[in-house]
Protein backbone atom coordinates (compact mmCIF):
# COMPACT_ATOMS: atom_id res chain seq x y z
CA UNK A 1 0.00 0.00 0.00
CA UNK A 2 1.25 3.42 -0.85
CA UNK A 3 2.50 5.19 2.23
CA UNK A 4 3.64 8.28 0.47
CA UNK A 5 1.00 10.48 2.04
CA UNK A 6 2.56 9.74 5.38
CA UNK A 7 5.95 10.70 4.11
CA UNK A 8 4.90 13.95 2.48
CA UNK A 9 7.19 16.56 3.89
CA UNK A 10 5.82 18.21 6.97
CA UNK A 11 9.00 20.24 7.26
CA UNK A 12 8.19 22.66 4.48
CA UNK A 13 4.84 23.23 6.12
CA UNK A 14 6.36 24.22 9.45
CA UNK A 15 7.07 27.78 8.52
CA UNK A 16 3.95 28.11 6.41
CA UNK A 17 1.69 26.84 9.17
CA UNK A 18 3.24 29.07 11.79
CA UNK A 19 2.82 31.98 9.41
CA UNK A 20 -0.76 31.09 8.68
CA UNK A 21 -1.66 30.88 12.34
CA UNK A 22 0.06 34.12 13.29
CA UNK A 23 -1.42 35.98 10.39
CA UNK A 24 -4.87 34.50 10.87
CA UNK A 25 -5.12 35.46 14.51
CA UNK A 26 -3.18 38.70 14.61
CA UNK A 27 -3.45 40.31 11.21
CA UNK A 28 -6.79 39.07 9.91
CA UNK A 29 -8.32 37.02 7.15
CA UNK A 30 -7.98 39.49 4.23
CA UNK A 31 -4.22 39.82 4.82
CA UNK A 32 -3.98 36.09 5.43
CA UNK A 33 -5.71 35.37 2.17
CA UNK A 34 -3.43 37.75 0.30
CA UNK A 35 -0.44 35.91 1.74
CA UNK A 36 -1.81 32.59 0.55
CA UNK A 37 -0.61 33.47 -2.94
CA UNK A 38 3.12 33.58 -2.13
CA UNK A 39 2.67 30.61 0.22
CA UNK A 40 1.01 28.59 -2.56
CA UNK A 41 3.77 29.57 -4.94
CA UNK A 42 6.35 28.43 -2.41
CA UNK A 43 4.59 25.07 -2.09
CA UNK A 44 4.29 24.75 -5.83
CA UNK A 45 8.03 25.26 -6.23
CA UNK A 46 9.25 23.14 -3.32
CA UNK A 47 6.74 20.33 -2.86
CA UNK A 48 7.34 18.30 -6.01
CA UNK A 49 5.42 15.26 -4.90
CA UNK A 50 2.33 17.29 -3.98
CA UNK A 51 2.52 19.10 -7.31
CA UNK A 52 2.74 15.84 -9.24
CA UNK A 53 -0.10 14.41 -7.16
CA UNK A 54 -2.25 17.41 -7.99
CA UNK A 55 -1.46 17.19 -11.68
CA UNK A 56 -2.28 13.49 -11.79
CA UNK A 57 -5.57 13.96 -10.02
CA UNK A 58 -6.64 16.95 -12.13
CA UNK A 59 -5.77 15.08 -15.33
CA UNK A 60 -8.16 12.36 -14.21
CA UNK A 61 -10.91 14.68 -12.95
CA UNK A 62 -10.84 17.14 -15.84
CA UNK A 63 -10.17 14.53 -18.53
CA UNK A 64 -7.29 16.53 -20.00
CA UNK A 65 -3.87 17.88 -19.12
CA UNK A 66 -4.33 20.55 -16.41
CA UNK A 67 -2.77 23.97 -16.84
CA UNK A 68 -0.26 25.40 -14.38
CA UNK A 69 -2.95 27.81 -13.24
CA UNK A 70 -5.25 24.91 -12.37
CA UNK A 71 -2.56 23.19 -10.32
CA UNK A 72 -1.97 26.51 -8.56
CA UNK A 73 -5.67 26.84 -7.88
CA UNK A 74 -5.77 23.32 -6.43
CA UNK A 75 -2.94 23.94 -3.97
CA UNK A 76 -4.28 27.40 -3.19
CA UNK A 77 -7.64 25.93 -2.29
CA UNK A 78 -5.92 23.56 0.15
CA UNK A 79 -3.97 26.42 1.73
CA UNK A 80 -7.17 28.47 2.04
CA UNK A 81 -8.91 25.73 4.01
CA UNK A 82 -5.90 25.47 6.36
CA UNK A 83 -6.10 29.20 7.01
CA UNK A 84 -9.81 28.88 7.69
CA UNK A 85 -9.19 26.02 10.07
CA UNK A 86 -7.70 28.53 12.46
CA UNK A 87 -11.01 30.41 12.47
CA UNK A 88 -13.13 27.30 12.70
CA UNK A 89 -11.03 25.98 15.58
CA UNK A 90 -11.42 29.22 17.47
CA UNK A 91 -15.17 29.24 16.91
CA UNK A 92 -15.27 32.21 14.55
CA UNK A 93 -18.13 30.90 12.47
CA UNK A 94 -19.78 34.26 11.77
CA UNK A 95 -17.11 34.98 9.16
CA UNK A 96 -18.39 32.25 6.90
CA UNK A 97 -21.40 31.48 4.77
CA UNK A 98 -22.01 27.81 5.36
CA UNK A 99 -24.75 26.13 3.42
CA UNK A 100 -25.93 22.91 5.05
CA UNK A 101 -27.70 20.04 3.29
CA UNK A 102 -29.26 17.23 5.29
CA UNK A 103 -28.29 18.77 8.63
CA UNK A 104 -31.51 17.74 10.34
CA UNK A 105 -30.34 14.15 10.12
CA UNK A 106 -27.35 14.86 12.32
CA UNK A 107 -29.42 16.82 14.83
CA UNK A 108 -31.95 13.99 14.99
CA UNK A 109 -29.18 11.44 15.44
CA UNK A 110 -27.59 13.43 18.26
CA UNK A 111 -30.99 14.02 19.89
CA UNK A 112 -31.70 10.29 19.82
CA UNK A 113 -28.75 9.76 22.17
CA UNK A 114 -27.47 7.00 19.91
CA UNK A 115 -24.04 7.41 18.52
CA UNK A 116 -23.07 6.93 14.89
CA UNK A 117 -20.14 6.87 12.53
CA UNK A 118 -19.73 10.04 10.48
CA UNK A 119 -17.86 8.88 7.42
CA UNK A 120 -15.94 11.58 5.59
CA UNK A 121 -12.85 11.94 3.43
CA UNK A 122 -9.95 14.18 2.53
CA UNK A 123 -12.23 16.04 0.17
CA UNK A 124 -12.56 19.60 1.43
CA UNK A 125 -12.65 20.51 5.08
CA UNK A 126 -13.97 18.41 7.93
CA UNK A 127 -13.19 21.32 10.22
CA UNK A 128 -16.21 23.22 8.88
CA UNK A 129 -18.43 20.37 9.98
CA UNK A 130 -16.77 19.95 13.35
CA UNK A 131 -16.97 23.69 14.03
CA UNK A 132 -20.66 23.79 13.18
CA UNK A 133 -21.43 20.76 15.30
CA UNK A 134 -19.35 21.70 18.30
CA UNK A 135 -19.70 25.48 18.46
CA UNK A 136 -23.19 26.01 17.15
CA UNK A 137 -25.07 22.88 18.19
CA UNK A 138 -22.87 21.51 21.00
CA UNK A 139 -22.93 18.06 19.50
CA UNK A 140 -20.73 15.34 21.00
CA UNK A 141 -18.40 14.98 18.02
CA UNK A 142 -15.13 13.09 18.21
CA UNK A 143 -12.74 12.59 15.31
CA UNK A 144 -10.55 9.56 14.75
CA UNK A 145 -7.30 11.01 13.54
CA UNK A 146 -3.80 9.95 12.70
CA UNK A 147 -2.05 12.42 14.99
CA UNK A 148 1.34 10.81 14.50
CA UNK A 149 1.90 11.65 10.86
CA UNK A 150 0.52 15.15 11.18
CA UNK A 151 2.19 16.41 14.30
CA UNK A 152 2.19 19.99 13.19
CA UNK A 153 -1.56 20.09 12.76
CA UNK A 154 -1.86 18.38 16.12
CA UNK A 155 0.29 21.03 17.75
CA UNK A 156 -1.72 23.76 16.07
CA UNK A 157 -4.94 22.23 17.32
CA UNK A 158 -3.55 21.89 20.84
CA UNK A 159 -2.53 25.51 20.86
CA UNK A 160 -5.79 26.85 19.47
CA UNK A 161 -8.38 24.69 21.16
CA UNK A 162 -7.15 22.27 23.81
CA UNK A 163 -10.68 21.10 24.64
CA UNK A 164 -11.26 20.06 21.06
CA UNK A 165 -7.83 18.43 20.93
CA UNK A 166 -8.94 16.28 23.86
CA UNK A 167 -11.90 15.00 21.88
CA UNK A 168 -9.67 13.47 19.20
CA UNK A 169 -9.26 9.72 19.20
CA UNK A 170 -5.70 9.07 18.03
CA UNK A 171 -5.09 6.19 15.64
CA UNK A 172 -2.61 3.64 16.91
CA UNK A 173 -2.53 0.61 19.14
CA UNK A 174 -4.95 -2.29 19.38
CA UNK A 175 -7.31 -0.30 21.62
CA UNK A 176 -8.09 2.38 19.01
CA UNK A 177 -11.35 0.92 17.73
CA UNK A 178 -12.38 -0.13 21.20
CA UNK A 179 -12.26 3.56 22.05
CA UNK A 180 -14.38 4.37 19.01
CA UNK A 181 -16.92 1.75 19.99
CA UNK A 182 -17.13 3.09 23.55
CA UNK A 183 -17.60 6.62 22.23
CA UNK A 184 -20.42 5.50 19.95
CA UNK A 185 -22.01 3.69 22.89
CA UNK A 186 -21.88 6.91 24.89
CA UNK A 187 -23.81 8.64 22.14
CA UNK A 188 -20.92 10.34 20.34
CA UNK A 189 -20.88 11.07 16.64
CA UNK A 190 -17.48 9.71 15.64
CA UNK A 191 -15.94 11.21 12.51
CA UNK A 192 -13.69 8.96 10.44
CA UNK A 193 -12.04 9.70 7.12
CA UNK A 194 -12.49 6.66 4.92
CA UNK A 195 -10.44 7.37 1.81
CA UNK A 196 -6.90 6.48 2.92
CA UNK A 197 -5.82 3.00 3.92
CA UNK A 198 -2.65 2.65 5.97
CA UNK A 199 -0.11 -0.08 5.37
CA UNK A 200 -1.16 -3.51 6.63
CA UNK A 201 -4.72 -2.34 7.23
CA UNK A 202 -7.67 -4.47 6.04
CA UNK A 203 -8.83 -3.10 2.74
CA UNK A 204 -11.70 -3.27 0.29
CA UNK A 205 -11.08 -2.75 -3.42
CA UNK A 206 -13.57 -0.45 -5.11
CA UNK A 207 -13.92 1.36 -8.37
CA UNK A 208 -13.18 5.03 -8.07
CA UNK A 209 -12.82 7.34 -11.07
CA UNK A 210 -12.80 4.29 -13.31
CA UNK A 211 -10.06 2.35 -11.56
CA UNK A 212 -9.60 0.07 -8.60
CA UNK A 213 -8.51 1.73 -5.39
CA UNK A 214 -7.92 0.28 -1.91
CA UNK A 215 -10.24 1.75 0.68
CA UNK A 216 -9.93 0.96 4.39
CA UNK A 217 -12.43 -1.59 5.69
CA UNK A 218 -12.22 -0.41 9.31
CA UNK A 219 -14.86 2.37 9.34
CA UNK A 220 -17.66 0.10 8.16
CA UNK A 221 -16.54 -3.00 10.07
CA UNK A 222 -16.53 -0.78 13.12
CA UNK A 223 -20.06 0.42 12.41
CA UNK A 224 -21.17 -3.18 11.92
CA UNK A 225 -19.63 -4.28 15.22
CA UNK A 226 -21.06 -1.30 17.07
CA UNK A 227 -24.44 -1.82 15.37
CA UNK A 228 -24.75 1.90 14.69
CA UNK A 229 -25.81 4.00 11.69
CA UNK A 230 -23.34 5.46 9.20
CA UNK A 231 -23.85 8.99 7.93
CA UNK A 232 -21.69 10.35 5.12
CA UNK A 233 -20.44 13.92 5.27
CA UNK A 234 -18.70 16.20 2.82
CA UNK A 235 -17.46 19.69 3.69
CA UNK A 236 -16.78 21.48 0.43
CA UNK A 237 -14.93 24.76 0.14
CA UNK A 238 -16.50 26.88 -2.59
CA UNK A 239 -14.06 29.80 -2.56
CA UNK A 240 -14.17 33.13 -0.76
CA UNK A 241 -15.86 32.59 2.59
CA UNK A 242 -18.32 29.98 1.33
CA UNK A 243 -18.58 26.38 2.46
CA UNK A 244 -21.15 23.74 1.75
CA UNK A 245 -21.68 20.81 4.10
CA UNK A 246 -23.57 17.71 2.98
CA UNK A 247 -24.90 14.87 5.12
CA UNK A 248 -26.29 11.69 3.61
CA UNK A 249 -27.34 8.47 5.28
CA UNK A 250 -25.32 5.47 4.13
CA UNK A 251 -26.77 2.74 6.36
CA UNK A 252 -29.07 2.54 9.35
CA UNK A 253 -27.24 -0.60 10.30
CA UNK A 254 -24.58 -2.69 8.60
CA UNK A 255 -24.91 -6.41 9.04
CA UNK A 256 -21.96 -8.54 8.01
CA UNK A 257 -21.99 -12.26 7.71
CA UNK A 258 -18.61 -13.79 8.44
CA UNK A 259 -18.44 -15.92 5.32
CA UNK A 260 -19.52 -13.20 2.92
CA UNK A 261 -18.00 -10.35 4.80
CA UNK A 262 -15.64 -9.15 2.08
CA UNK A 263 -18.39 -9.13 -0.60
CA UNK A 264 -20.87 -7.37 1.69
CA UNK A 265 -18.29 -4.80 2.70
CA UNK A 266 -17.52 -4.32 -0.97
CA UNK A 267 -21.10 -3.24 -1.62
CA UNK A 268 -21.12 -0.68 1.21
CA UNK A 269 -17.68 0.73 0.53
CA UNK A 270 -18.53 1.02 -3.17
CA UNK A 271 -21.55 3.15 -2.23
CA UNK A 272 -19.27 5.39 -0.21
CA UNK A 273 -16.77 5.55 -3.11
CA UNK A 274 -19.58 6.46 -5.52
CA UNK A 275 -20.76 9.35 -3.35
CA UNK A 276 -17.17 10.47 -2.85
CA UNK A 277 -16.67 10.47 -6.62
CA UNK A 278 -19.91 12.42 -7.07
CA UNK A 279 -18.80 15.20 -4.70
CA UNK A 280 -15.23 15.12 -5.97
CA UNK A 281 -16.53 15.79 -9.47
CA UNK A 282 -18.67 18.64 -8.11
CA UNK A 283 -15.70 20.23 -6.38
CA UNK A 284 -12.45 18.81 -7.80
CA UNK A 285 -10.25 21.49 -6.24
CA UNK A 286 -11.27 20.11 -2.85
CA UNK A 287 -9.42 16.84 -3.42
CA UNK A 288 -6.72 17.01 -0.75
CA UNK A 289 -4.92 13.74 -1.36
CA UNK A 290 -1.79 15.15 -2.90
CA UNK A 291 -0.01 11.90 -3.65
CA UNK A 292 -0.05 9.05 -6.16
CA UNK A 293 -3.58 8.01 -5.13
CA UNK A 294 -4.26 5.66 -8.03
CA UNK A 295 -0.74 4.25 -7.81
CA UNK A 296 0.13 5.12 -11.37
CA UNK A 297 3.75 4.41 -10.47
CA UNK A 298 2.85 0.86 -9.39
CA UNK A 299 2.54 -0.44 -5.83
CA UNK B 1 9.40 -22.78 23.84
CA UNK B 2 6.74 -22.92 26.54
CA UNK B 3 3.61 -24.97 26.09
CA UNK B 4 0.19 -23.39 26.61
CA UNK B 5 -1.69 -23.93 29.85
CA UNK B 6 -5.19 -25.40 29.40
CA UNK B 7 -6.76 -21.97 29.93
CA UNK B 8 -4.42 -20.33 27.44
CA UNK B 9 -5.46 -22.97 24.95
CA UNK B 10 -9.12 -22.12 25.63
CA UNK B 11 -8.44 -18.42 24.98
CA UNK B 12 -6.46 -19.36 21.85
CA UNK B 13 -9.51 -21.27 20.62
CA UNK B 14 -11.75 -18.27 21.22
CA UNK B 15 -9.25 -16.12 19.34
CA UNK B 16 -9.03 -18.41 16.33
CA UNK B 17 -12.81 -18.88 16.22
CA UNK B 18 -13.69 -15.21 16.64
CA UNK B 19 -11.23 -13.98 14.07
CA UNK B 20 -11.66 -16.93 11.70
CA UNK B 21 -7.92 -17.42 11.45
CA UNK B 22 -8.21 -20.19 8.93
CA UNK B 23 -4.61 -21.24 8.62
CA UNK B 24 -3.79 -21.12 12.33
CA UNK B 25 -4.54 -23.82 14.89
CA UNK B 26 -5.05 -22.76 18.53
CA UNK B 27 -2.20 -24.96 19.65
CA UNK B 28 0.14 -23.27 17.15
CA UNK B 29 -0.02 -19.94 18.94
CA UNK B 30 3.05 -19.49 21.12
CA UNK B 31 1.93 -18.04 24.46
CA UNK B 32 4.56 -15.30 24.53
CA UNK B 33 4.31 -14.36 20.86
CA UNK B 34 3.03 -10.83 20.18
CA UNK B 35 -0.59 -10.86 18.99
CA UNK B 36 -0.56 -7.53 17.19
CA UNK B 37 1.61 -6.13 14.41
CA UNK B 38 4.52 -8.56 14.20
CA UNK B 39 3.81 -11.99 15.52
CA UNK B 40 0.24 -13.01 14.80
CA UNK B 41 -0.38 -9.79 12.88
CA UNK B 42 -3.73 -8.81 14.38
CA UNK B 43 -4.99 -5.25 14.02
CA UNK B 44 -7.31 -2.84 15.73
CA UNK B 45 -10.44 -4.36 14.10
CA UNK B 46 -9.40 -7.76 15.45
CA UNK B 47 -8.90 -6.24 18.90
CA UNK B 48 -12.44 -4.85 18.84
CA UNK B 49 -13.90 -8.19 17.74
CA UNK B 50 -11.87 -9.98 20.35
CA UNK B 51 -13.02 -7.57 23.05
CA UNK B 52 -16.67 -8.18 22.08
CA UNK B 53 -16.16 -11.96 22.13
CA UNK B 54 -14.42 -11.80 25.51
CA UNK B 55 -17.27 -9.78 26.94
CA UNK B 56 -19.80 -12.34 25.65
CA UNK B 57 -17.85 -15.35 26.88
CA UNK B 58 -16.37 -14.12 30.16
CA UNK B 59 -18.84 -11.38 31.07
CA UNK B 60 -16.54 -8.40 31.47
CA UNK B 61 -15.60 -5.45 29.29
CA UNK B 62 -12.11 -4.61 28.13
CA UNK B 63 -11.86 -0.85 28.37
CA UNK B 64 -9.84 1.25 25.98
CA UNK B 65 -8.63 3.55 28.77
CA UNK B 66 -7.27 0.64 30.75
CA UNK B 67 -3.68 1.60 31.51
CA UNK B 68 -2.62 -2.01 31.04
CA UNK B 69 -4.17 -2.35 27.62
CA UNK B 70 -0.97 -2.63 25.68
CA UNK B 71 0.19 -5.33 28.06
CA UNK B 72 -3.19 -7.07 27.92
CA UNK B 73 -3.00 -7.38 24.16
CA UNK B 74 0.73 -8.11 24.18
CA UNK B 75 0.51 -11.89 24.04
CA UNK B 76 -1.80 -14.85 24.52
CA UNK B 77 -0.33 -15.33 27.99
CA UNK B 78 -0.95 -11.71 29.04
CA UNK B 79 -4.46 -11.77 27.61
CA UNK B 80 -5.28 -15.05 29.36
CA UNK B 81 -4.01 -13.73 32.68
CA UNK B 82 -6.09 -10.59 32.30
CA UNK B 83 -9.21 -12.66 31.52
CA UNK B 84 -8.55 -15.00 34.46
CA UNK B 85 -8.32 -12.02 36.79
CA UNK B 86 -11.39 -10.19 35.55
CA UNK B 87 -13.84 -12.85 34.38
CA UNK B 88 -17.22 -13.01 36.04
CA UNK B 89 -18.27 -16.24 34.37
Amino acid sequence: MSQSWMKLPERSNTLALWLIRTIALHIGRPAGRALLYPITLYFLLTAGEARRGSRRFLRRALGREPTGREVFRHIHSFAATILDRVYFLTGQLARFKIEIHGGQRILDQAASGRGCILLGSHLGSFEALRALGVHRHHLPIRILMNTGHNQLMTRLLNALNPALAQSIIPVGGPETLLKVQESVEQGCLVGVLGDRAASGEKIVRCRFFGEEVDFPAAPLVMAALAGCPVILFFGLYLGGNRYQVHFEPLAERIVLDRRQRQEQLGVWVQRYADRLEHYTRLAPYNWFNFYDYWREDGP
Amino acid sequence: MDACSPFELEVARLLVETLHLEDIKPEDIAPEEPLFNDGLGLDSIDALELALAISKTYGFQLRSDDQQNRQVFASLRALSQHIALNRVR
